[in-house]
Parts: structure tokens; C-alpha cells; sequence
């Protein structure tokens, strides 16, 4: 993505500050149509891997039976042979680890439909102390859920570009914007496929809180060249990503931080969706919005922006 | 000095005093209220059913009024149950949700839920009436104030062939017990305590003088429904077990005995592989004998018959009792009145979701999310400083983001929203955005004291331009989330409910206050 660690420098706060803007100056002075092609390309490479392979979807949007068992002191092998000949239910065992805190479990995965209770009752009868969290989830709710999920991001979407298009009144940056935060999303699903991350309400939760940190970038960028103070259009930018790389920087240790701290799948799917979203944010705000605006500004058309409070 | 002038300045600044007195009220809120959790992080389980055909709204209600008296069985336990309308396909959902229940108690929640309600009426052993031949009239119950100020009453009427049998078995018996079931365990082998043993040779009404004795509560179970008592003296598991499959019964239930036969019992079974279901009770706190058979049987009553069945009419019956106060005595008849409904709701219930969270990881996963959320914010107060090498901004932005979290609880504490994992996802993302808003304000503040950028703009314009750009980005989160909060019926609510509220806290009281601070801060260097 083309960004670097700041290095220790010792010196002035200020002189800090523009030092980053140094580093930061190869951004200004790239072309800006190569600015919207490269960016363009990840899309398209992300269309493609999703349109040859989605992400597979969750239990919980595909309905099904997923009994997580902890504390068991077996082999997934043993435990799988152990719950079919007990139970004659055809189950499928998966061990699973959190790297970090070293807590490990086993869960199984039946048909839907098969009756969770037999299963836990075998489990328990054989391993005493064992932890077990049925999930059940009926193929019928599976739909439910996941028309909701896709409606709730069809919404929260148009939503947003409504409000964008208020605040800005001029169609070449509002579409922008609403591109860069298709595009962040696209990017994310596909990076789910290729993780093999799954698609559930918590990722589908992850993807709409996307749609919030792209906006904010885009309008600060947006806001800043098109409501510009400075000198010119490359001190404007500088100033802009700048304060972009500072943003995504923060928001991006907190996330790994939190993948790295949580065992819950639950927020390490949300985590790492977002950490892929925020990096796919910063080429589309810092460069492909960049790009756009830069071209829009310099361009003869640029005469027909109209501002909200022209002050 | 005038350094300490300008502290006093900051504090009494309306815009750092409302963000001092919102924390204020938020520590107050959570220590006094305190936090409550959904299911996923608290433990529990949560249960989605779906009605097999579409019912009406009054019908669901019936519904659930009528799950809610059948779950009592379990205990006094946190149960709440709502309905949730999908506007799209005009399809009724039931959320039923118990926290802190066991594995078992969450299989025999299920179960109950997909078990439709049966009615049963029965006098002196013999069933006279079941859910089918019982009706009852819209709103036929209240108080009967003629009888005494705290006396309830339920109307209801009988068929005819009901009203036939009962005039046959109850004809002149005055003062016997009329006993009413719902979902009681027919067929089964039930082992009780001796205290609980001599409990069920009691509830025998109050039969008048030369009417005769009334068979006890344990041969009158036993004649209508198969229900085996027996008086438990140290029998093994084994012998329990052999004694339910000698008698064919399909459930042993273990009442107020050592827990630990619970679980060999249940383990025989399993090892065993017989299709024999097991249940254990226990009495609670301050719950008397009398009450306690009453919830393991799922009996309402006894009532007492007060009229010759053989000598009236075919006016409709009534049932009446009294209370120790008048909202007691309404909610009691309300209660009955919700049992005899619900033997005549004839639609099935079918669990299409279920999610279960042990007690313990549950626990663990509300420690896990405090060390997480601490350890992202240590994460921001050392990115933020590495970034401009002050603690002056590192440390106002990292608190700043401290007291948002504080004060989305204490909100989350005052309108006893549950904080599930969604939820918790939502406040991550408030945070995510207000760091990010925090260091747009701090640029703008830093632009116009330092080099590098022209000072065209005075703070106040820069100020502006920051509060556009927080604005604008507030606004279109704030909308895009309402959309989930108004269409939706699936779990993301608790999602769009803590993003909206991180937002709106966000804009209106804590970036407002960061920026004086930051101001301030940076006017002294």
C-alpha cells in the first residue's frame, strides 16, 4: 500500500510532522491517472476471486448444527468415531486453537436437523469436565438471516451515498466516494474468500462498519481539497493524507491489537475484515480518490463545484 | 499563575463541564444499575421459533403469555420472551432468551417450546376435560370485588360431553379438589425426597363432612396419568432406571434428591442407549414443599369445588381465589386465565434457531473483551504519541476514547440495553471513528500553529472545516445504521444501536470537549 513505518526521529514535534509529510510526498507527485488505474485493477482482481469464489457462508446464514466442545481430552478422530458410533449421527470433527491464549477445542459439524441433544449427551456421559456450546440453526432461519444481512447492507449503503450526495452537492466526488466504499468492500469479501473466513452476522456486522471508517476518510479528503486553504492542490493533499496515514495507522494497531488479545472468533473475524477493509481504504481514499479529485480539480469542470457553505 | 487561570478557564468551558458531568452520570449509572448482557456474552440460550402457520398478533400473544407460565416450571430465571415481526414476508418470529440455564435445562426449554401446551382438568383421578373442550371468553377475568376486595376470578365455559362427565364423578362432592394441569409429565417415574413423598399424600381440598375422602395427589396423578411415584431410600441408579423400563415410562423425574443420582441416572441411560428422557428439580430458596410439587407437576390449584355439579345448569364455570393484595389477585387471575387459553392455541411451535453459551465461557469471553478493548486503547495512546511525539495529545486522545466507552455504557446501563457481541462490535467501531474524528481536530489545531501549510485560516475556520468533516461523516454513519435499526429483526440491532449512540456521544459531547482540551494543550507550548 505503499506506506512505511515512521522511523524514531529525534527532533522538534513539528519537524516530526514534516517528516511524515516527506515520506508521504511521493503520493503528490504520482500521476493521477495512474492514481485511479492501479486502484481500479485490485477491484477488478477482487471481482473476479468472488465471482469464482465467494466466501463460504456461516452456520448461522446456512443453517446447520455446530456443537463446539472444550476441554475434552481427545483427538478430533477419536472424538468424530466416538460421537458416530454412539449416536449413529454422521458428524465431521475440526480441532481449532487460538495462537495467543492457547485455548483449543474441537468442534463438530452435523446435518441440520440432527438432534444436538444425543450428541452432547454422548460427549458428556465419556468426558466429564467437557464445555459444549451447541449452535443449531434451521435452514429456513439460515434464509432469513441472510436476506436481513443483505438488505441491511443494501440499506446502510444507500443510506450513505444519500447523505454524502447532500453534504457535497456535486455528483463526480459523491460518486467517488460511494465507488471507493463499494470498492473497500468488495476488496474485504474477497479477501474473506481467500482467507477463508466465513461470511456470518459478525462479518456482516465488520463489513458495515467499514461503510463508517471509509466515509470518514473520503469526506476529510474530499473536504479538504474541495474546500481548500492552502496554497495549492499538492499542499492541500499533503496535509490531507497526512492526517489519513495517522488515522489509519491508529485505527489499524488497535485492530490487530484486538485480534491478537481475543479467543472469541467472533471479534477476531471482525477484526481481521476490517483490518483488510482499512488497508483497501487507504489506496482507495489516498490514491484513488486522490486521483479522481486532483484530475476533477485541474479539469475545466471544475468551475461547476458548488459548495454547501461557499464561505 | 496564569497557567492555573487558564485550567479553571478549560474546566468551567461548557463544552468540557458537559463531558465531566455526562461521565459523572454514566459511573453513577453503571455502579448503580449496573450492566446487563445478552445471552452470548452472559450465558444462556437463546431459542428462535417460528409458528407453523401465520397467526394473528392477538393469537401470538396468547402464545406467549402461554409459554411464559409453561417455562415457569424452571424456576424463578431471567426468561424473556418477544415476538419480532419480519415486515417483508409478514412472518412472526418468538425470541425466547433464559440466562445462566444448564445444557439440560436449555435441551427441556427446547423441548417444551416444540411440545404444544396441553390442558388437562381432572377430579379425583379421572381426567374430565382437556384443552379442546375448554373455552374461554376475551378478557372473562378480573377481580371479584362482591366475594372480597383481593378475590380474583376466571370464567370459562365446558363442552357438553365434559360437563356430562364431570356431573357423573363429581356429583354432590362439595369442598373436593379440582385439579388443573399444564403439560404435566404424564407417563413417567417420578423419585421424590420423603418430605416431598409426604407433601403429595396432602392436597386434599376441603371436603365437606359426609361427601367422603378424596383419593391423595399421588393415586390421583397415578389414575390420570400414569405418573409413578415413588419415595426415594437410597436406590441406585440402576435400580431407578430398571424400574422406569419395567413400568415402560418414558421420563424419570428426580425431585429434591442428592444431584449426583441426576447424573448417574443420566449417564446409565446414555451408556445404555435408552430412549428414556431425565429431568431433576430441586426446591429454591423460600419455596414451600406445596409449591414446589406444584411447579414439578406443572399443576394449577387444587381449586375447590363450591357448587353441586349435578344440581346446575349449563351457565358458564368459574374459578376464583384470592390473593394478599389486589395486584397479586389480578395477576393470579391473569395467569389462569392464560392457562385455560392456552389449552385451546392449537398452533405448533418449530425452534428454527438456537444458540447456547455456557455460565463459564460466557464469563471468559466478558474478561476477554475488557483486556482487548484496554489493550486497543494502549495501542492508540502509543500510535497517537509516536505520531506526534507529545503526551499531550496522546494522552487526552487515548482518554478521550476512554470516557466515550464509559459514557456508551453508562447510556447502555440507564436504558437497560442488553450488550451482547454485536453490540460490542458497535462500541469498537464508535471508538474506531472517534480516534479517527479526534485526529482530524488535532491536524487542523496543529496546521495552524506550525510551518509547512500557509496560515491562511485563522483556528476558528480550521476548527470549522474539522467539525464539517466530523459532521458530514456522523451524519451518514448515524443514517446507514437507522436502516438496520428499523428493518431489521435479526441480532445486528444491538450492532446499530451502540454505533448510533457511540456517534451521536460522540459529536455532541466528547469531540466538542477534546477539541477545548487539545486547544488548550497546544496554546501552551
Amino acid at each position: 500500500m505503499g506506506t512505511k513505518k515512521q522511523k524514531i526521529n529525534k527532533g522538534s514535534p513539528d519537524r516530526v510532522l514534516e517528516t511524515k509529510r516527506k515520506r508521504l510526498l511521493f503520493l503528490a507527485r504520482t500521476e493521477p491517472r495512474k492514481m485511479v488505474l492501479y486502484p481500479l485493477v485490485v477491484f477488478l482482481l477482487a471481482l473476479l476471486i468472488l465471482a469464482f469464489h465467494p466466501p463460504e457462508k456461516g452456520i448461522d446464514l446456512k443453517g446447520g448444527v455446530v456443537i463446539t466442545v472444550y476441554h475434552v481430552s481427545a483427538s478430533p478422530d477419536e472424538l468424530e468415531s466416538y460421537v458416530k458410533e454412539k449416536t449413529g449421527i454422521n458428524v465431521r470433527a475440526e480441532e481449532f486453537k487460538d495462537p495467543v491464549t492457547g485455548l483449543s477445542g474441537i468442534r463438530l459439524y452435523a446435518p441440520a436437523g440432527s438432534d444436538y441433544g444425543k450428541i452432547s449427551d454422548a460427549i458428556q456421559s465419556k468426558y466429564k469436565g467437557a464445555d459444549i456450546i451447541p449452535r443449531v440453526v434451521d435452514p429456513t432461519f439460515g434464509k432469513i438471516a441472510q436476506r436481513q444481512g443483505i438488505k441491511a447492507i443494501i440499506y446502510a449503503f444507500l443510506g450513505m451515498a444519500v447523505v454524502v450526495f447532500l453534504f457535497f452537492r456535486d455528483p463526480v466526488p459523491s460518486a467517488t466516494i460511494i465507488f471507493s466504499a463499494f470498492s473497500d468492500m468488495v476488496i474485504a469479501l474477497a479477501m474473506m474468500s481467500v482467507l477463508g473466513i466465513e461470511l456470518t452476522t459478525a462479518t456482516i456486522a465488520a463489513l458495515l462498519m467499514l461503510i463508517g471508517y471509509t466515509v470518514d476518510s473520503n469526506i476529510l479528503l474530499t473536504t479538504r481539497l474541495l474546500r481548500r486553504k492552502e496554497d495549492t492542490v499538492e499542499d492541500a493533499y499533503l496535509s490531507a493524507v497526512s492526517t489519513g496515514f495517522t488515522m489509519s495507522t491508529t485505527t489499524l494497531g488497535a485492530l490487530v491489537i484486538l485480534w491478537l488479545v481475543s479467543t472469541s472468533e467472533v471479534i477476531d473475524n471482525i477484526a481481521i475484515v476490517l483490518i483488510f477493509g482499512l488497508l483497501a481504504d487507504f489506496m482507495n481514499t489516498w490514491i484513488f480518490n486522490a486521483g479522481v479529485l486532483r484530475w476533477y480539480i485541474a479539469s475545466p469542470y471544475k468551475f461547476s463545484i458548488k459548495l454547501r457553505r461557499g464561505k | 499563575m496564569a497557567r492555573k487561570k487558564g485550567v479553571k478557564a478549560l474546566i468551567l468551558n461548557w463544552r468540557v463541564l458537559l463531558l465531566i458531568l455526562f461521565l459523572i452520570g454514566s459511573i453513577a449509572s453503571i455502579s448503580i444499575r449496573g450492566l446487563t448482557y445478552g445471552i452470548d456474552i452472559g450465558g444462556g440460550v437463546a431459542l428462535v421459533a417460528e409458528p407453523e402457520k401465520s397467526v394473528s398478533k392477538d393469537t401470538l400473544n396468547g402464545i406467549i403469555t402461554s409459554l411464559q407460565n409453561r417455562l415457569n416450571t424452571f424456576g424463578i430465571k431471567d426468561i424473556k420472551i418477544e415476538a419480532q415481526h419480519d415486515p417483508e414476508t409478514g412472518r412472526s418470529l418468538i425470541v425466547v432468551k433464559v440466562a445462566n440455564v444448564t445444557l439440560d435445562e436449555a435441551n427441556q426449554i427446547k423441548d417444551l417450546i416444540e411440545s404444544q401446551g396441553v390442558l388437562y382438568m381432572e377430579f379425583n383421578g379421572v381426567v374430565f376435560a382437556t384443552g379442546t373442550d375448554v373455552t374461554v371468553h376475551s378478557s372473562n377475568y378480573g377481580l371479584n370485588l362482591q366475594e372480597c376486595p383481593t378475590c380474583w376470578y376466571v370464567g370459562f365455559e365446558l363442552s357438553e360431553k365434559a360437563q356430562e362427565r364431570f356431573k357423573e364423578i363429581a356429583a354432590g362432592k362439595i369442598g373436593w379438589p379440582v385439579d388443573i394441569y399444564l403439560d404435566p409429565p404424564v407417563n413417567s417415574l417420578l423419585v421424590v425426597s420423603p418430605r416431598v413423598y409426604n407433601e403429595m399424600q396432602d392436597f386434599l381440598g376441603e371436603p365437606e363432612p359426609g361427601t367422603g375422602t378424596p383419593k391423595p395427589l399421588v393415586q390421583r396423578i397415578s389414575e390420570a396419568f400414569n405418573i409413578t411415584v415413588v419415595e426415594y431410600s437410597n436406590q441406585t441408579a440402576e435400580d431407578i432406571v430398571e424400574n422406569a423400563t419395567a413400568l415402560g415410562k418414558d421420563k424419570i423425574i428426580l425431585a429434591d434428591v442428592p444431584k449426583e443420582l441426576y447424573s448417574e441416572v443420566k449417564n446409565l441411560i446414555v451408556s445404555k442407549n435408552l430412549d428414556l428422557r431425565v429431568s431433576y428439580y430441586t426446591p429454591q430458596q423460600g419455596e414451600d414443599l406445596k409449591d414446589f410439587v406444584e411447579r414439578v407437576l406443572n399443576l394449577y390449584g387444587p381449586y375447590i369445588l363450591r357448587f353441586d355439579p349435578a344440581k346446575g345448569g349449563n351457565t358458564g364455570l368459574q374459578l376464583s381465589g384470592s390473593a394478599p393484595t389486589k395486584e397479586d389477585a389480578l395477576q393470579e387471575a391473569k395467569k389462569i386465565y392464560s392457562v385455560l387459553r392456552s389449552g385451546s392455541l392449537t398452533v405448533k411451535l418449530h425452534v428454527v434457531n438456537e444458540e447456547y453459551i455456557s455460565p463459564t465461557l460466557g464469563a471468559s469471553f466478558k474478561k476477554q473483551a475488557v483486556i482487548a478493548g484496554i489493550g486497543a486503547l494502549i495501542a492508540v495512546l502509543l500510535i497517537v504519541y509516536l505520531h506526534y511525539r507529545r503526551w499531550k495529545i496522546a494522552i487526552p486522545v487515548a482518554s478521550t476514547s476512554l470516557f466515550e466507552v464509559i459514557i456508551i455504557l453508562g447510556i447502555a446501563a440507564l436504558i437497560r440495553w442488553n450488550l451482547d457481541l454485536p453490540s460490542i462490535a458497535g462500541i469498537i467501531a464508535a471508538i474506531g471513528t472517534g480516534v479517527d474524528q479526534q485526529i482530524v481536530i488535532t491536524d487542523e489545531l496543529l496546521g495552524g500553529t506550525s510551518g509547512g501549510v500557509t496560515r491562511r485560516m485563522s483556528t476558528l475556520r480550521r476548527m470549522a472545516r474539522a467539525f464539517f468533516v466530523i459532521f458530514a461523516s456522523a451524519a451518514t454513519t448515524v443514517v446507514a445504521m437507522s436502516f438496520l435499526l428499523v428493518y431489521f429483526v435479526g441480532t445486528l440491532k444491538g450492532f446499530a444501536v451502540t454505533t448510533i449512540l457511540g456517534v451521536l456521544i460522540g459529536v455532541l459531547i466528547t469531540r466538542p470537549a477534546y477539541a477545548e482540551i487539545a486547544k488548550y494543550l497546544l496554546s501552551l507550548e
